[in-house]
């Protein structure tokens, strides 16, 4: 018989009926099926604070049926593995009610290995804690201005007065002419998605301190009036991450992207964050 | 020069110009350490400061570390029983008020010897005034009533 993890995957079957905690079976009445590649089907009843387990082909009538291999069943039992990862690796199924694998731990007591009778462990401190930072960020006049726009509903643009492109948000000086940047345009509000990111990293909010819902989608959107590069960025309506198409233009062949419009917040107060995030606008 | 950053000056426009209120949340998790864990786990269960002992260069060092900071060995396992009193080596005043300070401002921190340790810890001092403070006072440990798995597991020390 193979042994995993120092354990053979009869041993936990067979200690079933000496690990089982009839204290901890009260009120429950549930079957378990356990169906276990190359070692076949086992059936666990329990009710009436007692447990019986038989060998069968018939898992029809469980409320719950854990499908797996030999090495991650054990792995699982004796906890070297961990349930979730294994169940994320798709080594791991449970069929029907998944409320059983809350519920099994309390039904038998650990099978215990060699290896832990002999090793006392040392109690390990880890501390979890969240700083909490306060900080102000100066707008300038410009960064103001157009954050006060955002406040009556506008997105504000600053043009530049030699190659005339707009920039949202706005910047003194245009990088590229180094001129200092003079004539504010009224772009917008509705645009083209032209740039999608799925974001996994649950970044916190600078200004909120909160840590955003994974994945959000951070995209450019091409404003009216504007064109090419002239991207603005802010975040997408959760909801509508899988259902937007980006635009973009390759040489003649142009694909259009979702037209997108933002949702203002309601209390607004001259921050990014007037605009809650942009949505489809069809 | 300054003639010209004053009509600057006037240029600009602050009529736009506001602060924006943020909060910034570091979320972390700090691991003491087994050596760190030994530590902690003796005040809180024990009542007992712990240092370890480098045998090679006969010097007991608070708090533990895993090697000798001279010779580099491993030391983590040579624990010694320090005394919870010492004498002040040095000290200061904090006298501003943070978040993640322990104490309201002013209190007074102070590198700590205690009896068989070789070097300071750093610790509050409570019972006496900050005028009074001074170096080569004897002090003794306040252990916390509430545990909080960490050096403040001391609470603070106070004169003898």
């Amino acid at each position: 018989m193979t042994k995993y993890f120092g354990v053979a995957i009869d041993d936990i079957f067979n200690s079933m009926a000496e690990r089982f905690r009839p204290e901890g079976a009260a009120d429950v009445d549930v079957k378990v099926g356990y169906d276990i590649r190359e070692f076949g089907k086992r059936k666990l009843v329990i009710s009436n604070r007692k447990m019986s387990l038989e060998k069968t082909d018939d898992l029809s009538d469980c409320n719950a049926v854990i499908k797996t291999d030999e090495r991650t069943f054990v792995g699982v039992t004796v906890g070297k593995i961990e349930t979730m990862e294994a169940i994320i690796a798709l080594k791991f199924r449970v069929k029907g009610d998944q409320g059983v694998l809350a519920l099994l731990p309390r039904l038998f007591l650990k099978l215990s290995t060699q290896e832990k009778d002999v090793k006392q462990e040392q109690e390990l401190l880890v501390l979890k804690k969240v700083i909490s930072v306060k900080q102000k960020f100066a707008t300038g006049p410009v960064m103001g201005k157009f954050l006060k726009g955002l406040k009556e509903e506008k997105v504000l643009a600053i043009k530049c007065p030699e190659c005339g492109r707009l920039q949202s948000p706005p910047r003194e000086v245009c990088a590229i002419c180094r001129v200092k940047n003079t004539e504010w345009v009224e772009v917008g509000p509705e645009g083209e998605l032209r740039m999608l990111e799925y974001c996994y990293y649950a970044s916190p909010d600078p200004l909120t301190g909160e840590t955003r819902e994974t994945p959000y989608g951070a995209i450019g959107v091409l404003l009216d009036k504007c064109k090419d590069e002239e991207v603005f960025w802010h975040l997408l309506n959760p909801a509508h991450l899988d259902r937007v198409k980006m635009g973009i233009v390759l040489g003649e062949k142009v694909i259009k992207g979702t037209r997108l419009r933002p949702v203002w917040s309601e209390n607004r107060t001259g921050s990014i964050n007037d605009i809650k995030y942009f949505e489809i606008a069809e | 020069m300054r003639s010209n950053a004053m009509k600057k000056e006037k240029d600009f426009d602050i009529n736009n110009c506001y602060t924006i209120s943020g909060k910034l949340a570091l979320p972390y998790t700090y691991f003491a350490g087994r050596t760190g864990s030994t530590f902690i786990t003796h005040i809180r269960d024990n009542k007992k400061i712990m240092g370890v002992r480098c045998n090679h260069c006969n010097k007991v060092f608070i708090p533990p570390r895993q090697t000798c900071e001279k010779c580099l060995s491993m030391i983590s396992d040579n624990w010694v029983e320090l005394e919870n009193q010492g004498e002040i080596l040095n000290y200061t005043v904090v006298r501003y008020d943070d978040n993640h300070l322990p104490r309201k401002a002013p209190f007074i921190l102070a590198m700590i010897k205690l009896g068989k340790a070789d070097t300071p810890v750093i610790h509050i001092v409570e019972g006496i005034s900050i005028n009074d403070v001074k170096e080569g006072l004897k002090v003794k440990a306040v252990f916390a009533e509430k545990t909080t798995n960490t050096i403040l597991d001391i609470d603070h020390f106070e004169p003898v």
